[in-house]
């Protein structure tokens, strides 16, 4: 039985070899960037020293991982990075999709390539870059949006936008939504073209509105990715982010309301070469973020959507 | 099958390929090096000075740092052609600290390290891989010459070995920190007395009043001039006890936060930033920002710690149009009482700027110590600083320094700073003293208008008001340390508080700000931490008095 298994297995796997080959540079790339040094967490059990190297650090077990729980910014870290992540989730997740749904229902071509095209441009634009319009905007030496707002006569001198905590979540929001909006709507609209064209037909003959087609039609057909997408991101709520955080938050005072746990990793850890320090958050961080994944596809599988 | 097979080799050989590509890269460079290396030594020329030809990679651990090409400007090319010195820059590319890490984990590291010194010069020093250069001091003589041994003392390591070369070592007082005002404004506004602090706040509300859409006081890009205020409310100090954290009291440092000084200049910054006097964005503006201020006249009073730049391109800007215009430097303001001489607005240390050292990859450590001498040197100093003979200068006075000729004379002032700038980026142990004495005595011969605006705010002010803070170098902790986590902790609880003290909607949100930072401080560790830059501190003086 055994012996007579052996050799068809074989045979299956050769037999797709030209589809296999497309794979394995796929696989080879994931394993040689992402599981070979996936060794480097012992680090977090040591005091890693730069120059020794892992087989010459001493063993200090969970010192660094008590010394993160215990730093006087523990709390504010995650509450930030959890706050954040989720204004994201709540605002920067269904944008696309909105954008998506509107985007199909304009008729003229023209017009919505325009569209399309003008929403997605930002995403290329780095954060520094980004960062540098958001500053002259709302500067107040010579923003442009305080301009404005004194012309109107809306406020009575300028507001310091980037200098008060109160704005700080907002802004960040509102520009992760102008900077991404545009190009994660193209998966949206993607999964809406394969939708079949004979239902909205079919519907349109029942006498279904422009409404009732987008709530019956286009949302069910594409709840699967909207499913798939949340797992993702459900999977990534402690990574509220980086560069755009660390460029708009310049201002110290921003820090007990902008420091996430990522940008704390590279204030505390790899700026002062405290690598095994860095290693323990980071991998708090990914292993609450594995069971946060799990958990989500564990929910999302009662609707039959799953990662696996 | 047979078709298949081939796929899969195809597909093997092209993986192979690739890694042995990404393995070999590190190391292409090295093999044309070592016969070029062999080739210039055969053709050594010895002319007394003890250079010899050498190859080495240079490596400048600097974010901002890009080193150009070698051989590419005039001073490098005739350093290439005479001396047969060729340097390969290897680049930070932005992220100097990850790069210098992954060279030393990589086990390749560059042959020479420019880098500041401290913490990531010992670390390099502990984990031995530096080399040791006493006896190439002994040897050679230049830095024999113009460094003085209290400054040698000072850059021994804890070993007693010494593996630093510094950079702009001095011998006499120099800095580039202090205060200008826009000219214009302030002609048209009478020149009232700007010398203590009530009478800039009163000017300040004069321009606040008259000229709505100018900037009374700008501080520098994220506020940098703020702090450099303390040396106005307290003689013989200067910001970097800020800092420290620590103000010298008797022969230990105190908390800064409890120095009544330091409680005086945060309500008053604090006062000027409510009534919006300083520039709102103080905390958070880009350096460009900044310029693009002060370039267009929008900006009446400035303090920064490098007003000098600031200063000599926003005024060369506002001349362009109107020769009338642009800025002027002034005395440091200053608390009302104090004795002016007394007040410093910038810290110089003897030790200069920064180090190069040379790590234990170098082949010939030696030959790259005599090409160090040489720089700092008579001929590598003018070389690298006025260019190579022929081009702005043809002969030299009875001091060595040269003579500008008609060419340095004729060529606009603006493209004569910036080539000359280009040298000075491979200028890598400046000898200020040397440079600066041939610098006036350069500028001297100049009529007024010729004469650049830094050197003229250098030689009245800003050189005068700096302070020599070398006995508190190397007080800061390497930062995976129990000390070093508290500087960390220290540092964040005062960035915070600083901040909210700047911003503070009261003088009693000022005050509860600044004992909220006390509390937190000394719960952080705040005693140990100023106890350990004390010892350190005391050290210094010591070396240095040993030596005087």
């Amino acid at each position: 039985m055994n012996t007579a298994e052996k050799p068809s297995r074989w045979k299956k796997f050769t037999s797709q070899l030209d589809l296999q080959s497309m794979v394995w540079p796929g696989i080879i790339f994931v394993f040689i960037f992402s599981y070979i040094p996936m060794y480097g967490v012992v680090m977090a059990f040591q005091q890693y020293d730069i120059f020794g190297g892992i087989m010459k650090s001493p063993w200090v077990g969970f010192m660094h991982f008590r010394m993160f729980f215990e730093a006087p910014e523990f709390w504010n870290v995650m509450r930030n990075t959890i706050v954040i992540s989720l204004l994201k989730l709540i605002i920067s997740f269904p944008a696309p999709i909105l954008l998506a749904l509107m985007l199909n229902e304009i008729g003229n071509m023209g017009f919505k390539r325009v569209i399309q095209t003008v929403s997605y441009l930002p995403y290329f634009l780095s954060w520094v870059i980004v960062s540098g319009f958001v500053f002259s905007l709302l500067s107040v030496d010579n923003g442009t949006v305080n301009y404005v707002l004194e012309r109107f006569n809306l406020v009575g001198e300028p507001v310091n936008f980037l200098a008060l905590p109160k704005y700080f979540w907002s802004i960040l929001v509102s520009v992760n939504v102008w900077k991404e909006v545009g190009f994660g709507s193209i998966v949206y609209l993607a999964a809406i073209a394969g939708i079949d064209p004979t239902l909205y037909e079919a519907a349109s003959i029942d006498g279904a509105s422009r409404f009732k087609q987008i709530h019956l039609i286009t949302l069910p057909s594409i709840t699967p990715i909207i499913i798939i997408f949340m797992i993702l991101a459900i999977g990534s709520l402690l990574s509220a982010g980086f560069e755009d955080i660390l460029l708009l938050a310049t201002n110290p005072i921003l820090r007990p309301y902008s420091d996430v746990i990522d940008t704390y990793v590279y204030r505390v850890g790899i700026l002062n070469a405290r690598f095994s320090y860095a290693t323990a958050v980071g991998l708090f961080k990914a292993v609450i973020s594995v069971i946060l994944l799990v958990m989500a596809n564990k929910i999302a599988r009662r609707a039959d959507v799953s990662l696996w | 099958m047979g078709n298949r097979m081939k796929w899969v080799s195809l597909l093997l050989t092209s993986l192979v390929l690739l890694l042995t590509a990404c393995s070999g890269g590190g190391n292409s460079n090295t093999s044309p090096n070592t016969s070029e290396k062999n080739l210039n030594t055969e053709v050594a020329t010895d002319d007394g000075s003890g250079i010899k030809p050498v190859t080495f990679s240079f490596y400048g651990n600097y974010d901002w740092l890009t080193t150009s090409p070698w051989g590419d400007n005039e001073a490098t090319k005739w350093i290439q052609e005479n001396r047969k010195v060729t340097v390969e820059p290897i680049q930070s590319g932005g992220a100097a600290g990850e790069k210098l890490n992954t060279m030393i984990v990589g086990g390749d590291l560059p042959d020479v390290i420019f880098t500041d010194r401290g913490s990531s010069v010992e670390r390099l020093v502990q984990a031995g891989q530096l080399v040791a250069l006493d006896d190439y001091y002994d040897k050679y003589p230049n830095f024999k010459k113009y460094v003085k041994e209290s400054t040698l003392n000072l850059l021994r390591s804890d070993d007693g070995k010494i593996y630093q070369i510094p950079n702009w070592y001095t011998s006499g007082q120099f800095g580039n920190g202090g205060w200008m005002v826009n000219k214009e404004i302030y002609n048209e506004l009478g020149r009232p007395a700007l010398e203590t602090f009530d009478d800039l706040y009163q000017y300040l509300l004069m321009v606040q009043e008259k000229y709505p859409d100018v900037v009374p006081l700008e501080v520098g890009e994220k506020g940098a001039g703020l702090e450099i205020m303390y040396g106005g409310f307290r003689e013989n100090s200067t910001s970097k006890f800020i800092s420290l954290m620590g103000h010298p009291d008797g022969d230990k440092l105190s908390s800064i936060l409890d120095d009544p000084a330091y409680e005086e200049m945060v309500l008053y910054i604090n006062k000027l930033y409510r009534e919006r006097l300083i520039t709102q964005d103080a905390l958070q503006q880009t350096q460009d920002a900044v310029k693009e201020k002060v370039n267009t006249s929008r900006v009446a009073v400035m303090v920064e710690s490098n007003i000098t730049t600031y200063g000599a391109e926003g005024h060369r800007a506002l001349t362009a149009s109107n020769p009338d215009s642009g800025y002027e430097i002034i005395w440091p303001i200053h608390k009302a009482g104090l004795d002016k001489t007394k007040v410093f607005v910038s810290g110089f240390e003897t030790l200069g700027w920064n180090v190069n050292v040379i790590t234990k990859k170098a082949e010939d450590p030696e030959a790259i110590f005599a090409y160090f001498d040489w720089i700092t040197g008579p001929e590598g100093q003018k070389v690298l600083f006025f260019g190579p003979k022929g081009l702005y200068w043809d002969e030299e006075d009875a001091d060595g320094a040269p003579i500008p000729n008609e060419k340095y004379k004729t060529t606009p002032a603006n493209e004569r700073t910036e080539t000359m700038r280009k040298f000075e980026d491979f200028n890598w142990a400046g000898n200020t003293t040397f440079i600066d004495t041939a610098k006036m005595s350069l500028e001297a011969l100049l009529s007024a208008n010729q004469k650049s605006w830094e050197t003229v705010a250098q030689s009245t002010v800003t050189w005068k008001t700096a302070l020599d803070i070398t006995e508190f170098v190397n007080t800061d902790p390497l930062p995976d340390t129990e000390i070093g986590i508290i500087a960390q902790n220290v540092g964040d609880i005062y960035t915070l508080a600083y901040a909210q003290m700047v911003q503070a909607k009261s003088d009693e949100e000022v005050l509860s700000a600044l004992e909220t930072a006390k509390k937190n401080t000394r719960k952080a560790g705040l005693d140990k931490l100023l106890e350990f830059r004390t010892e350190k501190w005391q050290e210094n003086v010591k070396k240095i008095n040993v030596t005087k």
